[in-house]
Parts: C-alpha cells; structure tokens; sequence
C-alpha cells in the first residue's frame, strides 16, 4: 500500500500543495484514505499532520474505512422527505440489518444517506455508487438490491 | 429498405432515474431506431419522454415503458411537444436549448445562437460589458441576489498579476436541480458565461466547483471544456484561458462563496469572515468573482440581445426569469423558467398541477432547507426578490417543495436543525452550537417530554443565530423551523408535556 501511496502522491503535487486534492485522488485508488498515510501524506505535500487530518475529518465524503463493494446512499433531501424518503431508509436498514454508516455482513453494501441528489423532480431517490434511482417505492427495494453482485 | 426512425431521448440525470437509461439499453440494438440522447425538457413528471420529428414540430410521448416503442414507431398518439401547457405557458430564455440539442454539439449550440454574447463581449470590451450588466439589473442567482455588474466592477478594478473566475456547481440546496441540468445539458452556455465574465474582469483562469454528488454533471462539463478547447474557444486576448473542474466532497457549506474558495485550495471548507469580499481578495487572496451556474448561464443572452432586453422582463427589483424547480408532493415536478413575479398559487396551480394524487396540501418550502414555510393562507405572494425580503423569506437558488396532509411538521422541523448541526462548518459559535441545541430542544419536544419554555428558547436562539451567525447556514437556519411553529402552533403544543 506504500508503494500506491507514494505513487498517487507524486501525481497530485501542486503548488501550493492541495490537501483535499491528494486525499480524493488517494481515495479513488485505495477506495478510502487510510489514516495510517496521514503523516506521509503532510510530508509529500510539504504541510504539517494537523492539517491533513484537518481536512480529512472534515469532509463527509473522504472515508477512513473502505466502503462495502456497493455504497447506497438515500437522498434525506426536502422533496425526499416530502415523497418518504424515512421509509426507504428504514426498510434498507431492516433488510441489511445495518445502521446508517455501517457496512452489512459479507462486505457486499455500506448504507449511507447523502443531502440532496438533485434528482427532486422524480424523488425519492436512492444513489447506488453512481447511478440514481428515482420514484422508489420500498416494494421496489429487493429488485434493485438483486442487481448489484 | 429498412426505414431508420429517429427518436429523441434525454440523456439527463433525473430522466435516466425515472427510466430513460432501461429505455435506452432496451433500444440500442434495434434496427429501426436512431437514438439521439439530448437534455431534459425538465418536465420530469412525463420522464421518461421520447419525441420525434414531424412537419409540425417535435411530437411527444410520455413515461414510456420499452413496450411503446410500435406505439411510438407507427406514429399514434403522440402529442405536439408545443401543446404541452407546462412548457408553452413558461418563457424559456436559458433554458430555451433543453429538450432540442445534444449536450456536447457544439456545432447546434452555436446554431441556436450560442457564442454571440461572447462575440459581443469581445468587441465591446471590458466595461462596456459591465455596462450592459448594469443596465440589465441581473442579480446573482445563487442565493444572495447581490447585484452582478457591481461585483464584477469591483474585481475589474483590483489590481493584481492573477484574477479567477469561479463557478459555483455545488448545488447544495434540497429541492434544486436547474444547475445540474445546465451542466448536463446546456454546458457551453456556462463556459460562455465564464469567459465573458474573465473578459470583463480581466481573468487568467477559471474553476468549476463542481459537487461530488454530481458525478454525471461533471463528466460532461469536462468533454464540453476539451471540446471548448480544441475549438480555441478558451483563450481571451491570445492568451489562454484554462478552465478546471474541481470536485467537493460532499460538504454543504462549500456551497457558501468563501468556504468553496478554503475547499477550491484543499483546505477545510470553513466559511471566511468578509469583508475582504472575494471580487477584492478571493482565490489564493486574488480578486476572483464566484457566481453561481445559472447566474453564468443567464449573462450570454444579457449580451447577445443586450441588457434592456433583460430589465423589461420581471419586477420592479428582480427582474429577469427566474429558474423555479418544483418537487415534493406536487403532481408535476420539474422546471419552471418565468418572469419574476408570479404568485406562489399560480406557480403550483398553473405549472404544478395541484397536488399529488392522494395529497392535500400542507405548506410548501421555497428556498432551500434555509427557506420559509408558506401555509394555504399565504399563496398570493409574488415571486420576487424585493416581496420575500420584506416577508423574512427567501427565493435562494429557486427550489419549491410541497409538504402534504402527512407531513408531522414538527418531525420536519427536527428535520431542518438537524441539517445544520450536520452540515455546520464550526466556525462560528451560534451555528455550531446553536444548532445543536436547537435539534436538541425539538428532539425532547418530538419525544413527547418538550415544555412550553422550550418553545420560548427556540425562539430566543433563533434570534441569535440569525443575527449573529457568520453566513446564510447559521443566519437562515432558524427561519425553515420558526416558520412551521409559527404556521403549525396546534401541532408543536400538541406535543408539549403538560
């Protein structure tokens, strides 16, 4: 993993260096940033630890664990919201046995929830990686689960 | 010989979502069909819609299903697209190219009048330019509706070796979704838009800040600059003009001028203290003008048909057309671009249809998760910068949702304080902490154990956190929550421990 690291880094150098740029780029190819990386990563990029791991718990979307081989993530979003959006969540957290965040058994989904897809007009909505599924009904779930392997 | 009938279908996010994409995979072998994949109509409601030519214009089918492809082959029962009320009532300006071209031709967008604002700009120069912006009282359609030619004069008469323009893609408002459908389907219109704001100020290299939930918007934009690019379009005084899409990571507040600027460099995306405003001191402390996609996408025909063209549209203060995006519980969702200045009631009567089968309504949001609640009582209100403002409301980025019978306003109030607890930078004390409390307070009135003084206390930090806040997350959070004990009083005390 060292070797990936370094190699991802040497990529992302910029002046001035950008911390946010090199954590995504790591996270494209690791699928998280591990947090054993962070004191190579200031070194790489010239800034100090607390600022790399500044930025690293900041942002919702850089994630210090790799993810399940499927993210799904339910739009909490207001018109999602107004079109039960509640519902689709609690049935994915039933049928997956997991909580928001967490990662089911035999690693297949992590379930997460998201702010808004900007998929509004045909909501609710649920992302799996990056595809969106739009005007969802929770009898609809099991079929779209099947999909992902 | 086999007949080849071309069929027109969206390529567009929300369409794919509501099926175009199963459509598109169903057809794609087939023999008869040449499939053309354009932008959105944003008429969601009849997604996915698929249209062929005929003598008299584009006919239209609606929410078809792979099944209706000898249907729609044979020709029966398809409508006039120009019949369609929901578009032939709206006053389509820059939204006039969706639903009629492929994203990435730039060859059509030129056709349809695309880059003469930019021809324009390039002759008549830098201040004319913000002349014209002037005279077109275009304000910025983000959220904050700062007048635009007045941020641009600011940055044109800095002084400095390096100035930016940014585009704010990171759509973060619920309920909005008409800076996706620009980058998805009209991308030439924003980098126009781009260019002609680095003419004016002076610029050397513009960003687009694009939100990571956005995956589809960015990859397009990113073919639209390299065709852009190979076309020479991206250079201003025989100097190039690179433009860079940069993706966020999933932080609501990036959305916010400043905090996008910490993120555009790497950092936490913290929210700065302005003044300095970023047209003085913004990228890497360079004068940078950050505006909003759909206020870029508006400026080339502000050029090409000229800014007196734009004042006669609207009111007295906002004048213009306005994106509105409709969702929630309203029978049809999806864009409505008209003039500022028509009511609430006729927006979601004459455009939304009514209700949702099955709902009666309840209150509807507009302007985001930091918008107002408006009860039945309150649907005359004009939309307008100038009204909202005075009623303590706002239009923000233009989203609408509608709230139904079932709605537990006091769930949703929860709802909208736990969004800013989430989504709060830190920065500041009365929206770190103030919200917080505040998704506290309604936590312990939805559990049934809330006391009339908690009522009091929200309303007493409410008042804090508005005036006391550092930007719009902090300042706005209360309004969404104030509103609906304000409108919805029964439901609060019906919950209250006694």
């Amino acid at each position: 993993m060292r070797e990936q690291v370094k190699s991802v880094l040497a990529r992302v150098r910029s002046k001035p260096p950008n911390i946010l740029k090199a954590l995504l780029a790591l996270q494209e190819r690791l699928g998280h940033v591990p947090t054993e990386a962070v004191s190579e990563i200031a070194s790489a990029l010239g800034v100090t630890t607390a600022q790399v791991a500044g930025v690293l718990s900041y942002y919702p979307d850089v994630r210090l664990t790799a993810p399940g081989r499927h993210l799904i993530r339910v739009c909490m979003g207001e018109s999602c919201y107004a079109n039960g959006c509640g519902r689709l969540l609690r049935e994915l957290q039933d049928r997956l046995r997991v909580d928001v965040g967490e990662t089911a058994a035999g690693g297949k989904f992590t379930l997460d929830t998201m702010s808004c897809a900007g998929n509004c007009a045909v909501s609710p909505t649920v992302m799996i990686d990056r595809d969106l599924y739009g005007r969802l009904l929770p009898s609809q779930l099991d079929t779209l689960l099947e999909r992902y392997k | 010989m086999r007949t080849v009938t071309r069929l027109y279908l969206s390529n567009d996010t929300s369409a794919r979502a509501a099926g175009a994409g199963v459509l598109a995979d169903a057809w794609s072998e087939h023999p008869e069909v040449q499939l053309i994949r354009i932008s959105s109509r944003g008429a969601f409601y009849l997604e996915p819609m698929v249209e062929r030519d005929s003598p008299a214009g584009r006919v239209a089918w609606f929410n078809v299903t792979a099944q209706d492809l000898p249907l729609i082959l044979s020709g029966t029962d398809g409508t006039p697209v120009r019949s369609i009320p929901f578009l032939a009532q709206q006053t389509r300006v820059t939204f006039a190219n969706f639903g009629e071209t492929e994203p990435l031709a730039l060859d059509e967008y030129q056709a349809r009048g695309g880059l003469s604002g930019l021809e324009t700009a390039l002759r008549i120069g830098p201040d004319a330019i913000i002349e014209e912006l002037q005279v077109s009282q275009l304000r910025g359609r983000g959220g904050a509706a700062f007048p635009v030619w007045n941020k641009w004069k600011v940055a044109q008469q800095a002084r400095a070796d390096q100035k930016y323009v940014v585009a704010n893609a990171d759509e973060g408002d619920a309920g909005t979704y008409c800076d996706r459908m620009i980058l998805e389907g009209d991308p030439f219109r924003l980098l126009e838009g781009m260019l002609i704001c680095a003419r004016a100020i002076g610029a050397g290299r513009g960003y687009v800040y694009c939100r990571q939930e956005y995956p589809g918007a960015a990859k397009t934009l990113r073919a639209a600059i390299q065709k852009a690019d190979e076309a020479e379009l991206l250079e201003l005084d025989g100097e190039p003009f690179p433009i860079e899409v940069v993706e966020g990571a999933g932080s609501y507040v990036c959305g916010e001028e400043t905090a996008l600027l910490e993120s555009l460099e790497g950092k936490r995306g913290v929210v700065r203290a302005r003044p300095p405003y970023p047209a003085q001191s913004g990228l890497y402390g360079s004068p940078t003008i950050v505006s909003n996609v759909l206020t870029f996408a508006t400026i080339p025909n502000i050029l090409s048909r000229g800014g007196a063209w734009h004042a006669a549209l609207g009111t007295e203060r906002s004048r213009g057309t306005m994106a509105l995006q409709l969702g929630g519980r309203v029978k049809h969702p999806g864009l409505v671009e008209v003039p500022f200045g028509l009511s609430l009631h006729q927006i979601l009567e004459q455009f939304g249809g009514g209700m949702a089968p099955g709902s009666r309504f309840k209150a509807v949001q507009v302007g985001g998760p930091l918008g107002s609640l408006f009860p039945a009582s309150q649907m005359d209100i004009p939309v307008c910068y100038d009204v909202f403002a005075k009623a303590g409301a706002v239009l923000g980025h233009g989203g609408i949702v509608v709230y139904d019978h079932e709605t537990d306003m006091v769930d949703l109030a929860r709802h909208f304080m736990a969004f800013t607890a989430d989504e709060s930078c830190g920065k500041c004390t009365p929206c770190r902490i103030g919200s917080v409390r505040g998704r506290e307070i309604l936590e312990r009135i939805q559990a049934g154990s809330g006391t009339i003084e908690d009522l009091a206390l929200l309303h007493d930090l409410g008042d804090t956190m508005k005036v006391a806040s550092l930007c719009a997350l902090g300042g706005r959070a209360p309004y969404p929550v104030l509103t609906a004990i304000e409108h919805f009083p029964a439901e609060f005390r019906a919950k209250l421990r006694t």
